[in-house]
């Protein structure tokens, strides 16, 4: 019997801390093998008795139970070090500074990381970290037609709604009404395409990838052109109006008509991928009436017979429409027993933290796509649901979870392995890697924040992984490290910067060695990385040129490895 | 040549086989995880592998749009003739332009295909098209036709970029779907490297600081087995690599041997950087000529132009035969699109896709012949016309590249050439 926190009885643990614990006993030969594995594993006493508490018992049980199936030996806990760097990365956007690093190591509490984790959750970088990464989910790396102070806002916009903890649901409802000032821009990018609006707002929100089925019946679904066509019918009246805005700006407006539908020549069924359209010459073209995904035909007034569409000038937003096929839409996509929503959600959230999606790539739902976890996935949906959609909640239970805190090493050679059976490795996102340069270098988090990435920056760190998220180093990005000047920039010592300070500081080289690599890779050397370091920084001639010159090198050493590239 | 790729290729399995290359190296150096770290030679098992491939490919894109009314399908007496004679090639029955004197001389290499018959002709999506093999209007991350070069015909052993562009501007679709390790190595129309490619910090400093970052990289290494750390260590290694081996673009003191054949231009010294480039084994080097876009005064800006491509083609097609490499090289030109018979009110031909003209050589292309027809007076494909599926399918297969292989981006299947692209048999030799 495993001792399960679930039972909310008040004396016991909180926690299933099944990964080393030698409490259960019925899993003796398992756990035994696991403690030979785990010396290293720190166990978390029980912490507070609040219900919130079970959901990540559940993910580790569930994990755990993953790797017993297909036999891999459980990860060990992440060192101190390790889950501090990541636990900030993926929370805040940026590495630790050498202050909070210290604050860290320093607190000997048992509850030091869920208490971290707590703290982070309030930290105004969290909001706007998780703008930025649900402003990359919405818009891409280089949407077309998109002004870059124009996405600013619409970052903005994001992170207020992750400030105020908005549920998700609300945020998507907020997304596809687009009535907010500057929520606009998720549409924008469309330009009044249905088409495109359909696979985006398909594939981000639901989960599901409907464009195969623009052609030819989804090849590997179980998706016909009817539904395709049926879910386009929804917004083939929404336009986009560029308009003027305050101090110049322009503003996006989104607006519906109250005619204009879908239309096909030719059968709607029946057109098997590879194949031509099965097309009848001069067949007249049919509109197709909206449907709901894997459901019904909408109900939808008739026009009034003598209704004439407004003509509209340039740069004129339409007349509210006397139905908005749109807001049907949103309201059977944001409903509470929406199949697709939650599940699309959870699955995005846990890969933003765990690496991999239970289904993979988490935008890809289909039917002949097995979910990894699929009992785990059942419960966060339904969790997630019923904590009335908090994205905030899941967040903190999924990072509290050991699965999430599992060790950065290990047998696998996956990035992601699909079991979590290590911690996923993911190239720090080109946001993360300037707002990290300018802390580890000690400009200090605010210079962090106000960091943008330069035009080269984005070019070169900007997409570094294929469309399927494995990463691959590129010359460029390299030749950017070696010879570009921002790394070198930011690692020469000036004006009080950590280099600076190093130079100047009377301590011993140690404890500067120390100090650089507390503040760059957030750990402390090996005897043998201090010694090397020591010795290259600490060479002869004692000319002070020389002296900042090798303190340059040193840093710039730091900031190019893999061990600073990515979050592990 | 077959590069033993199968149709349903996907990437991931040319990841690991590739990586399982890599860690050859690794193991045969000794165990450690850079052991070969800025080495410039390689282990048996990526020799012998390297072996799989070794064709190679040049592009001369035309900037803006080849007339080819006045290049190599002339409407010689018809209303749609510019003021240009043709003249007698090297092959019977094969006429081009009197200001290709020198390119006429190789016309036994050449295959002319008069039958293009194209979709986008406007620059931006013709480039686009006419590089990806697919609309842009699709709004998805193709790949250029270099990026799956350097993909499918890589040399592993090579210090040198796999996908070399010279001052092309027409398309900036780069490796799309394929992944940053393919992305095209941008330097001038002359083959110059740019600025960024050159150390910023002097050899000692740069060996220095490689040796400190080479520890880090051991240290790290013997605990990360992830395959991200082992690729962010092999680009850096490749980079390392080519700032060693970036003499390989310096062809200065050839080049004043050389300029008197190849005409003093900057596309001149493009070219021949080229042929030295695919001579150190790289696989796919893209030349771009601009400034064919003559919607005014046509034939003085086509006149103009070929004397600058004549010389630099012909002596380009001379080098690589001399030096045993055309057989196994294809050069290609190419435009986005052609241009109008009609001649316009200012002299000028414009856009034009529905019947023009590119032309292969080498590389196994079948040489001494035209392929396809347009009519009489140039407007329309007479016979056997040739869309772009058809053209890249073409290419694709004489590079033993898969012209079906496919990849994914997220669940997307997408393939090299769209279905039911097919190569021209009648093409290859």
């Amino acid at each position: 019997m495993r001792i399960r926190s679930d039972s909310h009885q008040p004396d016991a643990p909180a926690r299933e801390s099944g990964f080393a614990h030698p409490r259960v006993g019925t899993r003796i030969p398992l756990l035994a093998l696991r403690a030979s594995v785990l010396c290293a594993a720190i166990y978390f006493p029980a912490g507070a008795m609040a219900a919130e508490t079970v959901l990540r018992d559940t993910i580790d049980r569930e994990v755990q139970a993953g790797w017993e199936k297909e036999k891999l030996a459980p990860p060990a806990h992440s060192t101190d070090a390790v889950f501090l760097r990541r636990v900030y990365l993926d929370l805040v956007g940026m590495v630790p500074s050498y202050e909070e690093v210290n604050a860290f190591f320093n607190d000997n509490g048992p509850k030091k990381r869920e208490l971290l984790i707590d703290k982070l959750l309030a930290d105004p970088r969290f909001f706007s970290n998780q703008a930025t990464a649900w402003d990359l989910v919405l818009l891409g790396r280089n949407p077309q037609g998109i002004l870059p102070q124009q996405r600013t806002a619409f970052r903005k916009w994001l992170a207020t709604q992750f400030e105020k903890n908005e549920p998700y649901d609300r945020i998507v409802h907020k997304l596809l009404t687009a009535e907010e000032e500057n929520s606009q821009l998720y549409y924008a990018q469309f330009r009044g395409s249905a088409d495109d609006t359909t696979t985006s707002v398909m594939r981000v929100f639901l989960g599901t990838q409907l464009q195969c089925a623009k052609c030819h019946d989804h090849p590997f679904d179980i998706w016909t052109q009817r539904d395709y066509y049926g879910m386009t019918g929804f917004f083939v009246r929404t336009l986009v109006v560029e308009v003027a805005g305050a101090n110049n700006d322009k503003k996006f407006v989104v607006g519906e008509k109250s005619t204009g539908d879908v239309t096909f020549t030719g059968s709607l069924s029946g057109t098997k991928a590879g194949e031509a359209p099965k097309k009848t010459p001069n067949a007249k073209a049919e509109p197709v009436k909206p449907k709901f995904l894997g459901g019904a035909e909408l109900d939808e007034p008739e026009l009034p017979q003598d209704f004439q569409e407004p003509k509209l000038k340039d740069k004129e937003v339409p007349p509210k429409p006397l139905f908005s096929r749109r807001e049907k839409a949103v309201e059977w996509i944001t409903a509470k027993d929406n199949p697709y929503l939650a599940k699309a959600a959870v699955n995005r959230i846990w890969a933003q933290f765990m690496g991999r999606g239970f289904v993979h790539p988490v935008d890809d739902f289909n039917s002949s796509h097995e979910p990894s976890l699929p009992e785990l996935l059942k419960t966060l949906e339904q969790a997630f649901v019923a904590h009335n959609y908090d994205v905030k909640w899941l967040i903190r239970e999924i990072v509290n979870s050991e699965a999430y805190q599992a060790a950065d090493v290990g047998p696998s050679e996956d990035a992601m392995p699909k079991l979590y059976e290590r911690a996923r490795v993911r190239p720090l996102s080109v946001e993360e890697l300037l707002a990290s340069l300018h802390v580890v270098t000690g400009l200090g988090v605010d210079s962090a924040l106000k960091s943008m990435p330069s035009k080269d920056m984005l070019q070169y760190l900007g997409q570094p992984t294929d469309g399927q998220g494995t990463f691959q180093g590129s010359l460029s990005e390299h030749l950017f490290l070696h010879n570009g000047d921002t790394f070198r920039g930011l690692c020469r010592p000036n004006k009080d910067n950590l280099p600076d300070r190093l130079l100047k500081s009377t301590a011993g080289w140690e404890a500067k060695v120390d100090q650089m690599f507390l503040s760059v890779l957030s750990r402390i050397p090996t005897s043998e990385e201090r010694d090397r370091f020591v010795s290259y920084l600490n060479g002869e001639p004692k000319d002070p040129k020389v002296a900042a010159q090798r303190m340059e090198e040193a840093m710039w050493v730091l900031v190019s490895g893999s061990e600073f590239r990515f979050n592990r | 040549m077959d590069t033993g790729l199968q149709p349903g290729t996907c990437n991931v399995q040319q990841h690991l086989s590739r990586r399982s290359l890599l860690k050859g190296t690794v193991l045969t150096a000794g165990g450690m995880a850079v052991a070969n770290w800025g080495a410039l030679t390689h282990s048996q098992t990526i020799a012998a592998e390297a072996k799989r491939t070794g064709k190679r490919c040049i592009m001369l894109y035309m900037e803006g749009g080849a007339s080819q009314s006045d290049t190599f399908d002339m409407k010689l007496g018809r209303p749609t003739a510019g003021p240009f004679r043709s003249i007698k090639t090297n092959v019977n029955g094969i006429e081009v332009c009197e200001y290709l004197p020198k390119i006429a001389k190789h016309a036994d290499k050449l295959a002319i295909i008069r039958s293009m018959k194209t979709k986008s002709v406007d620059h931006g999506i013709g480039g686009y098209h006419m590089h990806t093999c697919y609309p842009s209007n699709e709004k998805f991350p193709h790949a250029e036709i270099g990026a799956m070069i350097a993909k499918y015909c890589d040399n592993p052993e090579s210090d040198l970029p796999s996908f070399i562009k010279m001052g092309v501007l027409a398309c900036s679709a780069g490796s799309g779907y394929l992944g940053p390790q393919y992305e095209p190595f941008s330097v001038a129309t002359d083959g110059t490297l740019p600025s960024f490619a050159n150390p910023n910090v002097p050899q000692d400093v740069q060996d220095r600081r490689g040796e400190l970052l080479k520890f880090m990289e051991e240290q790290h290494a013997k605990e990360h087995r992830a395959r991200p750390f082992a690729s962010h260590r092999e680009a850096e290694l490749r980079t390392i690599r080519l700032m060693r081996a970036r003499k390989a673009f310096d062809v200065a003191d050839e080049w004043n041997k050389a300029r008197e054949r190849y005409g003093n231009t900057q596309f001149g010294r493009g070219c021949f950087t080229a042929v030295k480039l695919v001579e150190a084994g790289v696989p796919f080097v893209e030349i771009g000529q601009d400034g064919w876009d003559s919607h005014n005064d046509n034939f003085p800006v086509h006149k103009a132009n070929m004397s600058v491509l004549d010389p630099a083609w012909a002596s380009m097609l001379h080098d690589l035969q001399d030096r045993g490499l055309l057989q196994d090289t294809l050069v290609v030109w190419t435009s986005e699109f052609g241009r109008t018979p009609a001649i316009n009110g200012q002299g000028g031909r414009d856009h034009f896709g529905r019947a023009w003209t590119v032309v292969l050589a080498g590389g196994g292309i079948k040489g001494g012949q035209t392929y396809g027809a347009s009519n009489q007076d140039g407007f329309e494909v007479e016979d056997k016309p040739v869309d772009e599926g058809a053209y890249f399918a073409t290419i694709y297969k004489t590079m033993g590249v898969d012209h079906r292989a496919v990849h994914y981006l997220g669940a997307r299947p997408i393939w090299a050439t769209p279905e039911g692209s097919k190569p021209i048999p009648e093409l290859i030799g």
